[in-house]
């Protein structure tokens, strides 16, 4: 026997379920962008407070600047907003102002991190990448120089990578292409002020990295291994 | 962008595979208690039953199937057991004849050139005159109360007219049997589900019973595209003829025990159910056929479509994530990281949830199989197995299926599956 109201209360179970998931999902996703935006705001007061440090360099001698609180967490916050654009993708509006802010404070660090060494002249010169990318689909290499800068980074700590998506549209991305000559031909790195264009393998980037970046890191390691052996 | 398509396709077929799950739950636990009652019932008079083995060279499994055939818990005189050898070309009908010469008054055997299982289940029909009529292929081996288990149910309600039993897998060794075991055990659950909906989707070839009625009234088997007991089945829901199951019919069936097999098995059933479910497509939404014609058949059939984009969903998902871990491989060589734990990272989205769900209801279902059968099983041991290989077998059997039924190709393929050359 056909019976509508079994189904009709099947349906409304399996409605409420989906409905479950649906707002579980929401849920999450929400506190994820919080949690990313809660991470942005820590970045910003740290490079507020860099900043801030940096406009009294005049009055203090740079002994009392410390080069260690030039935002940690960037490179974390790349990854996390990274996990967030890949679920919500890369339109949705949240992911869209996050990555704006986060563009905005990686040049902040940028400048600041500079700035710091001409002015101090810090004992390890910081070593900078400028990378960018895009994930429209029309950048074949794109994923693969990802996958190489991230490999660097674990080679080499101290390096710092700044990565920009080349179809965001921001004022001050415009300008960071505009200044270091960046077309549409992706991927395009920035290394020591000079640009360099089509996917470079890590053996590539090694020899265009300045020597004092893989001096620091042999000593750090024979420092590590050291104490590992004691 | 194409990504994002074929992920919102998913959610319609999720939906309604969630549906189906939840009405054959409901169902189920809406009718607890009288699943409950039909096990206590007890035979007051017994019927004469005719018990048809059809075999095409057999001879490793017929003296087992024979005797189990004979050890079952019901009167001798009763049970008759008919052997039909269809053209075997190994030792199948000496074997045949030496039971028929120990058990005269029981086993009956005949032999006739090849012409396939149906055919030979035919000449049994012919052949016998009991009330009750049921067929056991020669690899299968019945349990020794089944019988009277499955008569107490036409004894239980005089309307039935075919019982179901509960099958199992027998001594699943290799990795392909032991998937089966998994599939055979949501099969214990499925088959009571669709008995509480009237929706039984086939009397299957190990020990499913009939009134001798049935083929009076509806002729016998047929060849119907190398799936005879699918087409039976639906022959006998146009006909508004009851069937249930017996979850404590306990049969066991030797399942393929190699890919190949397997592989041919499965595209044989699969298109035997589209171009059956096809030749009887006047069931489809007509109220008359109630829950069966319906619900059950037509989303049986929407699933066979939608199983095989599942599936190639699946495996498109799971190679593009692959494909990124070996152009990261060949990129930057292979260096293995701790993993971090880190809830920011877990899998949030809605389909990871709704999946979780399917998953646990699907859990759910080979639990109640087990609970429903004699015989306990420790599935979760072969879980991980049908997890893992099942999604590779079916888009291949389904999609052959599909292509070979819509472009009406001959089913050469069909002497693949040893089980079914009879």
């Amino acid at each position: 026997m056909f019976d509508i109201k079994k189904y009709i209360f099947t349906f409304v179970i399996t409605a409420a379920i989906f409905a479950t998931a649906f707002f579980t999902s929401t849920f999450f996703s929400n506190k994820r962008v919080e949690t990313v935006k809660s991470i942005q705001d820590n970045i910003a007061i740290d490079i507020l407070s860099s900043e801030t440090q940096f406009s009294l360099l005049g009055e203090v001698p740079c002994s009392n600047v410390n080069d260690s609180s030039l935002s940690p967490e960037l490179s974390t916050l790349g990854d996390k907003l990274s996990k967030t654009e890949n679920e919500r993708g890369s339109t949705d509006t949240d992911v869209v102002y996050l990555k704006k802010y986060y563009s905005l404070l990686q040049i902040k660090d940028y400048i600041l991190s500079k700035k710091l060494v001409e002015k101090c002249g810090v004992a390890k010169k910081p070593v900078f990448i400028i990378y960018f990318y895009s994930n429209k689909g029309d950048c074949a290499d794109c994923q693969k120089e990802g996958f190489v800068l991230t490999r660097l980074k674990e080679i080499y700590p101290d390096l710092r990578v700044y990565s920009f998506d080349y179809n965001l549209e921001l004022a001050a991305i415009d300008s960071m292409k505009a200044i270091y000559r960046i077309k549409s031909s992706l991927p395009a790195l920035v290394i020591e002020d000079k640009t360099y264009i089509g996917f470079k393998s890590i053996e590539d980037l090694e020899t265009l990295l300045p020597d004092t970046l893989k001096v620091a890191t042999s000593t750090t390691a024979t420092a590590t291994s050291t104490k590992r052996t004691k | 962008m194409i990504e994002n398509i074929l992920q919102g396709l998913m959610y319609p077929f999720l939906f309604l595979s969630m549906y189906f799950q939840v009405l054959l739950l409901t169902s189920f636990f809406e009718n607890k208690r009288k699943i409950k009652r039909e096990e206590k019932h007890e035979i007051q008079n017994y019927p004469t039953v005719a018990v048809a083995v059809p075999c095409w060279n057999e001879e490793k499994t017929l003296g087992s199937t024979l005797d189990s055939l004979l050890a079952l818990d019901y009167p001798k005189d009763k049970l008759s057991i008919i052997v039909v050898d269809d053209g075997s070309k190994d030792r199948t009908f000496a074997i045949a004849e030496v039971y028929a010469h120990n058990y005269p008054n029981q086993i009956k055997v005949f032999a006739k050139e090849n012409g396939g299982k149906h055919t030979a289940v035919n000449l049994a029909l012919e052949n016998s005159t009991s009330d009750l009529f049921g067929c056991l292929d020669a690899d299968s081996f019945v349990n020794k109360n089944s019988l009277k288990v499955i008569v107490s149910y036409f004894e239980a309600d005089k309307n039935t007219m075919a019982v179901t039993p509960c099958i199992h897998i027998r001594n699943p060794h290799t990795l392909i049997q032991r998937l089966q075991a998994i599939e055979y055990l949501m099969g214990v659950f499925l088959r009571k589900a669709f008995g509480q909906l009237d929706a039984i989707q086939v009397t299957p070839g190990p020990f499913s019973i009939f009134k001798k009625e049935v083929f009076d009234k509806l002729g016998g088997y047929r060849k119907a595209h190398n799936t005879e007991d699918f087409e039976i089945t639906l022959r006998m829901h146009k006909a508004h003829l009851k069937i249930v199951n017996s979850h404590k019919a306990l049969v066991y069936t030797v399942g393929p025990a190699t890919a190949r097999g397997f592989f041919f098995q499965r595209l044989r059933w699969a298109r035997g159910f589209l171009e059956n479910s096809l030749d009887y497509k006047e069931l489809f939404f007509k109220k008359e056929y109630g829950n069966f014609g319906m619900v059950t058949l037509p989303l049986a059939f929407l699933f066979m479509f939608y199983g095989l984009y599942a599936a190639i969903f699946s495996v498109y998902t799971l190679f593009s994530q692959l494909s990124t871990y070996i152009s990261r491989w060949l990129t930057v060589g292979f260096h293995f990281r701790m993993p971090v734990f880190d809830i920011f990272y877990f899998n949030t989205t809605m389909m990871s949830f709704v999946v979780m769900v399917m998953l646990s209801m699907f859990l759910l279902v080979l639990y109640i199989g087990n609970t429903l059968s004699d015989d306990k099983q420790q599935f979760y041991r072969n879980f991980p197995i049908f997890f893992i290989l099942y999604p590779i077998f079916v888009p291949l059997f389904l999609g052959r299926a599909i292509f070979d039924t819509f472009t009406k190709r001959k089913n050469v393929w069909v002497l693949q599956d040893t089980k079914h050359s009879l």
